[in-house]
């Protein structure tokens, strides 16, 4: 069989299967469809104790599957109707549509499962539009935080964060003259965007070949698993003819593609796939490119538009609620906020000269930037407790590839960008030996998230507030803030409320996140601008209302916002919300100890 | 046209000229102001209230004071030097804040972990930009006690 007929039926079988979706998808209760992939070929992996995996996670994630594929033939139809492109100029530009292909490429890549060795988790498993780009299985959110890899159950450690704005962020660089680091992606930063100068395209980087991720065994098969793909006349049109195609694969290249990283089979090989130098270099390169193509896409207007009701009122097309115009006072006054998510405010007018003089003026309180991303780009240690109920503390025994997550279980402390520079467990090698140095001042901190489209929810659930409708989301680096009500009160009354206990244990007669906040995790360097600002509780609520106005789609849809099929929650209070799936470190053990 | 006359048109010709100028500082959008740059690095930083106890539990302490603003690099580390003896402030606890740029005033405020129950402690703060550079507080020694 011809490869070109092989694609041909591959293309086929996609579509048709793409029509199933599209057309039954929507009407499948997340409760009750098969899985859409194939059994992983290993045994569950399962160390926990019991609560910490969703009870429904297996239909969940297959319903994450079902929404992906659905996704996946839509772009492969958007990619269609665009037309071919018209090389010309020098350097050669894609004249005319190299903008959408190289973006609509990107989509692609995102929404592939098949790039995983189970074929069972793409990126967007992860991050998908109706969460703002960031973690789509509310029961996930609210017990074991992070998402299965694509060995299951391995997970890592944190949150999923939001892909919208990523490509903002600037490589990481230590300021000298603030003494700050500014730049990178991921909560740790570690994605510094060292060679590629793009931090969110290097960020896409790391997950496909994190044992606890998407778990490929080698870089190359990302490359060889891209030249199996319908789109792969689409990658090499736009990142050159036989950039996928002219690659030797050796023969037991399926085999090795489809077993997970950490398997004890691979050793500390990294590299397992023999290929020749030269089809190497080809298939290093086909990764920067994957890295360069998701940047696009994370960039293109289908993530990081700019179209909220905030940016509506910046343009003087939208005015602001009471409530909200409170909130945004506070945000920039008595919250503080914006001294870390700045707001593009506080800049003084340039009048033109009536008298000759050099222009002067004052804070009139107009916004100079009409596109602020709500981030210093910078990192903080607000002094999250730590979470119990991360499912990467208890995994301290091989799965059946061999493979121990997280050997030293509850003992793990996340130092976040103090992790990284010491290049230490958890994280990445340090690509500059001279910021080593500042690993203690940064212990603790994690990177400043834009404020833009944490409030982004399917539109049918309407809020991330209880009593709802509502989509549970996770907040922060370890998911232990469950609402947006929750944070602000967090960076409200921390110093108000603190005790030294850990997260379960707060003393009778108190709630936990509502009159007890636990002990930090990192106890070093917690950012004292916040912690006891005074804000009534109507206060926190209109601050609440101010930043759901930053939330996309507003001006126009946001795209591919309509395509949850899972099942909103209703009942209980903000202030509380998953407080009920609250379970002390103690407990966990116990249960974990229990024959 | 005798002097007077010629006095007291001129009057009213400056009076007019002033006046229309204030008309027009009250419409013109692009009236001159003054603009408002970062606070300059403080020539001396004095506290004008504290350093005192802003909570404490069993094993954690909070200390707070206000200076004049620093100026300098946007984040500041309030540092406490303690110890339960107050000829011994060995140990330093030390937290990040970030300047509000244009006030006047700046709040410091440092968490201390790690301590014992119901023991007094004894303590001085300082401050310093996020590159080290100190701001040369100087404050008497003060204590707490833990519950």
């Amino acid at each position: 069989m011809t490869r070109r007929r092989l694609t041909t039926i591959s293309v086929v079988v996609l579509c048709v299967v793409a029509l199933c979706m599209s057309v039954g998808g929507r009407k499948v209760s997340a409760q009750s469809a098969a899985p859409a992939a194939a059994p992983a070929a290993e045994p569950i992996y399962n160390p926990y104790p019991p609560g910490i995996l969703p009870s429904n996670l297996a239909s969940e994630l297959a319903r994450v599957l079902r929404e992906t594929d659905s996704i996946e033939a839509e772009a492969i139809k958007q990619w269609h109707a665009i037309p071919a492109p018209v090389v010309s100029g020098q350097p050669p530009i894609l004249q005319n549509t190299g903008v959408p292909l190289v973006e609509i490429l990107g989509k692609l890549m995102n929404y592939d499962r098949t790039i995983s060795p189970n074929e069972n988790k793409a990126c967007a498993s992860c991050h998908m539009p109706y969460a703002g780009f960031s973690g789509p299985i509310p029961s996930v959110n609210l017990t074991m935080i992070a998402y299965p890899s694509s060995a299951p159950y391995r997970a890592a450690k944190r949150t999923a964060q939001r892909y919208t704005y990523s490509s903002y962020f600037p490589p990481l660089q230590y300021n000298a003259t603030q003494g700050l680091f500014f730049g990178g992606n991921f909560w740790d930063s570690r994605a510094t965007g060292y060679l590629l100068r793009t931090p969110d395209g290097e960020q896409s980087q790391f997950p496909p070949v994190d044992p606890d991720e998407m778990a490929n065994p080698d870089t190359a098969c990302i490359a060889y698993k891209l030249s199996l793909r319908p789109y792969k006349s689409l990658f090499e049109e736009i990142w050159g003819a036989g950039s996928l195609s002219s690659i030797t694969w050796p023969a037991d290249v399926a085999s090795i593609c489809a077993t997970p990283e950490g398997a004890a089979v691979f050793g500390s090989n990294s590299q397992p796939l023999t290929l020749s130098p030269a089809d190497r270099t080809l298939a290093t390169n086909d990764y920067d490119h994957w890295a360069e193509s998701l940047s696009a896409f994370e960039h293109s207007l289908s993530i990081s538009p700019f179209t909220s009701k905030f940016d509506a009122y910046l343009k003087g097309s939208a005015t602001l609620t009471a409530d909200e115009a409170a909130g945004y006072a506070l945000f920039r006054g008595k919250g503080n906020c914006n001294s870390c998510h700045l707001d593009g405010r506080s800049t003084a007018p340039t009048p033109p000269p009536p008298d000759g003089k050099n222009p002067t003026g004052e804070d009139t309180g107009t916004a100079a930037d009409v596109t602020p991303v709500f981030t210093c780009f910078g990192s903080a240690n607000e002094g999250l407790p730590k979470n119990p109920r991360v499912a990467f503390y208890y995994e301290t025994t091989p799965d059946s590839l061999g493979f121990t997550p997280n050997p030293g279980g509850f003992t793990y402390t996340d130092f976040g960008l103090g992790t990284f520079l010491r290049s230490g467990f958890g994280s990445a090698p340090n690509p500059n030996s001279s910021w080593t140095k500042y690993a203690s001042s940064v212990d603790g901190q994690m990177q400043v998230m834009t404020a833009r489209d944490v409030a982004m929810v399917p539109p049918q659930c309407k809020s991330t507030e209880a009593p709802g409708p509502y989509f549970q989301k996770e907040f922060f680096h370890n998911g232990y803030i469950k609402s947006l009500k929750q944070l602000v009160h967090f960076y409200n009354t921390r110093d108000v409320y603190p005790f030294t206990v850990q997260s379960g244990e707060c003393p009778a007669g108190t709630v936990e996140k509502v009159n007890c906040w636990p002990v930090p995790e990192v106890s070093a360097n917690v950012d004292m601008t916040t912690g006891m600002l005074g804000l009534t509780d109507t206060e926190e609520n209109q601050i609440v209302a101010f930043l759901q106005t930053l939330t996309d789609g507003y001006t126009t849809p946001y795209p591919d916002i309509g395509t949850y099929t899972g099942a909103c929650m209703s009942g209980g209070s903000a202030s509380t919300q998953g407080n009920s799936t609250i379970i002390s470190a103690q407990k966990l053990q116990e249960l974990l100890n229990k024959p | 046209m005798n002097k007077v006359h010629v006095k007291l048109l001129m009057m009213a010709a400056v009076a007019s000229l002033l006046f229309s100028n204030s008309i027009v500082a009250q419409v013109n959008p692009y009236a001159p102001k003054t603009i408002l740059p970062p606070e300059p690095r403080a020539a001396h930083v004095v506290i004008s209230q504290g350093p005192e106890l802003e909570i404490a539990r069993a094993n954690l302490a909070i200390i707070r004071w206000t200076t004049n603003n620093p100026g300098g690099t946007d984040v500041h580390y309030g540092i406490v030097h303690y110890g339960t003896n107050p000829n011994d402030l060995s140990q330093t606890a030390k937290n990040p804040i970030h300047l509000n740029r244009s006030h006047p005033d700046t709040t410091f405020r440092v968490r201390i972990d790690g301590l014992s129950p119901q023991t007094t402690y004894y303590y001085t703060v300082a401050s310093e930009e996020a590159t080290g550079t100190n701001d040369g507080v100087k404050s008497g020694v003060k204590q707490f006690s833990t519950q």
